[in-house]
């Protein structure tokens, strides 16, 4: 049943070939980039979350 | 230098928490509900606005995009404003966001038991919903996009690439996905029919996990982690390969939802290849997460928050290694419409999302109340009830699921099917349903116990609403950031718009090489000619089982497998499904498969079987549905139904709906009522809806086994003969 239902589209194995060549184009891209990046920009942009110091709490916890 | 001061805002943000921790209960009480449901029938009350059918969506939809959907914005508007040092972009557009999202969860909470429900899973709201979404997911995107060009910090950190993925993506989904044509104020068809409309569904459906579930929440671990731990995340560079990995291979993997169905070889296999793809990018951004707590576990012994991290990531972990797995087409076959679905979904919604909500809740709210938490000791006892509910809902479910499929796959020696009826598979399960609901209370007690501490800590505080923060502006005059490497991330994280377009483009490929040739399948479906539009009183019938939820329990689509075409007859085809809208496949047997059901019974066994199905099924967990029995037919409605049908392509001659549509029906009402006589049911009135479901039900598969008829044109006739005709019921056209 499955393989009837497209078999009459010329070409249609393409697709897959394509998605996977597409992906493998888009991970080394990506991959290339993170790769070329230098080492103390990575450590400033890992940093960012922690630059915004939330104020200290104060208090006590009733149950530690 | 010229800082500037300004204001974070809190008021949001503290919102969006308390939405969370109240829809959370709702969600999850909903759950635990018909989770009882399956061993407690009657549990409905009797009533036809709680039956499992109804309740199912308003579970799903609330713990998706209630309680999920707030942690989501809670979290965004938190790390947002602090990661960009900007306040959101409008606080006008941040509370339409607020109010407009609790409106909509407040209409799906009174629409869904009403029976108001396209059937499409996760997406049930009806159109004006949809159309509500849209406007305020389109408040979110400005808001969130106004933010980030109004920013003081040049570069985008990671957690904000995943922000704009969602918002991006969501939106894309939700509009291709939503397409309907109205027939009233609250009930529409789907544009596409069939094989079409389940690829779109399981596309949309699919990735509704990925850019809803995971996305945001991938974002927020990368902030909240790191700020928990108080050290940066393990590997910035591996974050960066982990999100475009991870946009680019998810929106491929919704096919695997329909494995052996009527889609596509090609579709099903593309759809599998890039789910085992998929464990790259999902295990980079757990290690990444587990990594970045190197050196502190002694933090995680006494931080709960950190207990809470450490289990969802461990959870998101478990389940994208589960779902490739089960995205094999071998596994799949055992695997799916039985409850191992249910625990893998349950090893995300409950360990990755509820973990993670919970651990941004307790790091949140003392920070929100400049206070400390409450109770920490209360803080670990939720964390190891809330473990232990999870390990009781999901350990009974994985074995009821591997339990129902080889049970409905096992033969005797002599070749005959072990357990031809399908209820001996279902009463199999009812301990395991027995002990997930315990696994389910146990985490709602947990939950409580987190809304008691929060609450007792925000008394205990007070609150903030605004933060105040100072910043060197974005100085336009400043060098460009890729003066020394012009093709570097670096460059692109300096470019929000760009970035924004490459996301889409990543996620827009994926989509339409799967979507176009969806289009394709249109002109190659091979018609079967015997394949006719249903008749009204079956389009009215078919409303109903839609209304009931039914398909939450029983699929349309028999798989071929000599196990399921012994079970329930000729498996399905493509040709069959064209004028369906919306498709009815479903995803679970709870029940059994219907789509050979038509003719297999007599309509006085689904006459008793509606009223009390333990009537003609001892044991059945069935819910009893007497009202459809008394309540009448809404034929006012039937000319604007027929009308949007034609709309869609259903081939109805013009001016059907106001000529001969009414008196066909009450022909076709007349033969199932003369039919009941003969099966010693004397008091049906043509006029109840258990009419005209029993003509749809007779009318299910049978259109293939119809006597051959004259050659005929390969496209579907233009003014097809709409006239009941010689099934039991005197469907079938």
């Amino acid at each position: 049943m499955i393989q009837n239902v497209l078999k009459e589209i010329g070409g249609i194995g393409l697709y897959g070939v394509i998605s996977v060549c597409l992906f493998f184009l888009v991970f080394s891209v990506a991959l290339a980039r993170a790769c070329l990046l230098k080492k103390r920009f990575l450590n400033s942009m890992s940093m960012l979350p922690l630059q915004d110091g939330p104020p200290p709490t104060k208090g006590v916890s009733h149950h530690e | 230098m010229n800082v500037e001061t300004f204001r974070y805002d809190n008021r949001v943000v503290r919102a969006f928490a308390i939405a969370t921790v109240i829809w959370g209960l709702v969600g999850f009480g909903a759950g635990l509900l018909i989770a009882c449901q399956l061993f407690w029938p009657d549990l409905n009350f009797n009533l036809q606005f709680t039956t499992f059918g109804r309740l199912r969506p308003l579970h799903t939809n609330a713990v998706i995009f209630a309680f999920v959907g707030n942690g989501m914005f809670m979290g965004i508007y938190y790390s947002l404003q602090r990661l960009l040092k900007a306040r959101m972009y409008s606080d006008f557009l941040s509370w339409v966001n607020f109010w407009g999202w609790q409106a909509i969860i407040v209409g799906a909470a009174v629409t869904l038991p009403l029976g108001f429900t396209t059937s499409k899973e996760y997406a049930e709201l009806e159109w004006p919903i949809d159309i509500a979404i849209t406007v305020v997911w389109v408040a979110f995107t400005i808001n969130l996009i106004g933010t980030i060009l109004k920013r003081r910090e040049r570069h985008l950190y990671v957690a904000i690439w995943f922000y704009l993925a969602t918002a991006i993506t969501v939106a894309v989904l939700h509009i291709g996905n939503s397409l309907a044509i109205p027939a009233s104020a609250f009930k529409s068809y789907s544009i596409y029919a069939g094989v079409q409309d389940a690829l779109m569904q399981w596309w949309y459906g699919h990735n509704a996990v990925a850019f809803f579930l995971t996305t945001p929440y991938l974002g927020m671990m990368y902030y909240f982690l790191p700020k928990a731990a108080d050290r940066p995340v393990f590997s910035y560079r591996l974050s960066i390969i982990h999100f475009w990995g991870l946009i680019f291979i998810y929106i491929w993997a919704g096919p695997h939802h329909l494995l052996y169905t009527a889609l596509p070889d090609w579709a099903q296999s593309l759809g599998m290849v890039f789910s085992l793809m998929l464990i790259a990018p999902s295990w980079g951004g757990m290690l990444n997460g587990l990594l970045t707590l190197r050196g502190a576990w002694d933090k995680v012994r006494q931080d709960p928050m950190l207990k809470f991290m450490v289990v969802a990531l461990t959870a998101y972990g478990m389940a994208t290694l589960e779902g490739p797995a089960l995205a094999i087409k071998s596994v799949n076959s055992l695997s799916h419409y039985t409850d191992w679905t249910i625990a893998h979904v349950h090893t995300g919604a409950l360990g990755w999302n509820g973990f993670l909500t919970f651990s941004v809740l307790y790091w949140l709210i003392p920070r929100l109340y400049n206070t400390r938490l409450w109770s920490v000791k209360l803080a670990n006892w939720h964390f190891w009830v809330a473990l232990l509910g999870m390990m009781f809902y999901v350990v009974p479910m994985y074995w009821s699921g591997i339990t129902q499929g080889l049970m409905w796959k096992q033969f005797t020696s002599e070749g005959f099917m072990q357990y031809p009826n399908f209820l001996e598979t279902v009463l199999q399960l009812i301990p395991m349903y027995r002990l997930r609901a315990i696994g389910g209370t146990l985490y709602i007690v947990g939950a409580c116990l987190m809304a008691y501490n929060l609450w007792k800590t925000a008394k205990g505080g007070e609150f903030q609403p605004e933060q105040e923060a100072s910043a060197v502006p974005l100085s336009p005059e400043a060098p460009p950031a890729h003066a020394h490497n012009p093709w570097g991330h670096r460059w692109l994280e300096g470019k929000p718009l760009l970035f924004t377009a490459l996301s889409l483009v990543a996620i827009l490929v994926g989509g339409l090489v799967e979507v176009i040739p969806m289009y394709l399948i249109k002109g190659n479906v091979p018609t079967i000619s015997s394949v006719k539009p249903y008749t009204p009183l079956e389009v009215l019938g078919r409303d109903i089982y839609i209304r009931e939820g039914c398909v939450g329990c029983h699929s349309q689509m028999v798989r071929p497998f000599r196990s399921e075409t012994e079970r329930y007859g000729d498996y399905s085809k493509a040709g069959e499904f064209i004028y369906d809208h919306p498709f009815l496949w479903g995803s679970k047997r709870t029940g059994p498969d219907l789509h050979r059901q038509g003719g297999k019974y007599p309509d006085a066994w689904h006459y008793n079987h509606m009223d009390d199905p333990r009537l003609t099924s001892p044991g059945s967990i069935m819910p009893r549905y007497p009202w459809l029995l008394t309540q009448k037919i809404n034929t006012n409605a039937l000319p604007a139904r027929l009308a949007a049908l034609r709309k869609t392509g259903v081939p109805y001659p013009a001016g059907f709906e106001n000529g001969s549509a009414q008196k066909d029906l009450w022909n076709q009402a007349g033969k199932v009522v003369t039919n009941l006589k003969q099966g010693s049911i004397t008091n049906a009135a043509p006029d109840t809806e258990i009419i005209a479901l029993i003509a749809y039900l007779q009318r299910l598969g049978t259109d293939i086994k119809a006597p051959p008829s004259p050659p005929s044109p390969p496209s579907p006739p233009s003014t097809p003969a709409i006239t009941s005709g010689d099934s039991k019921s005197g469907g079938g056209l």
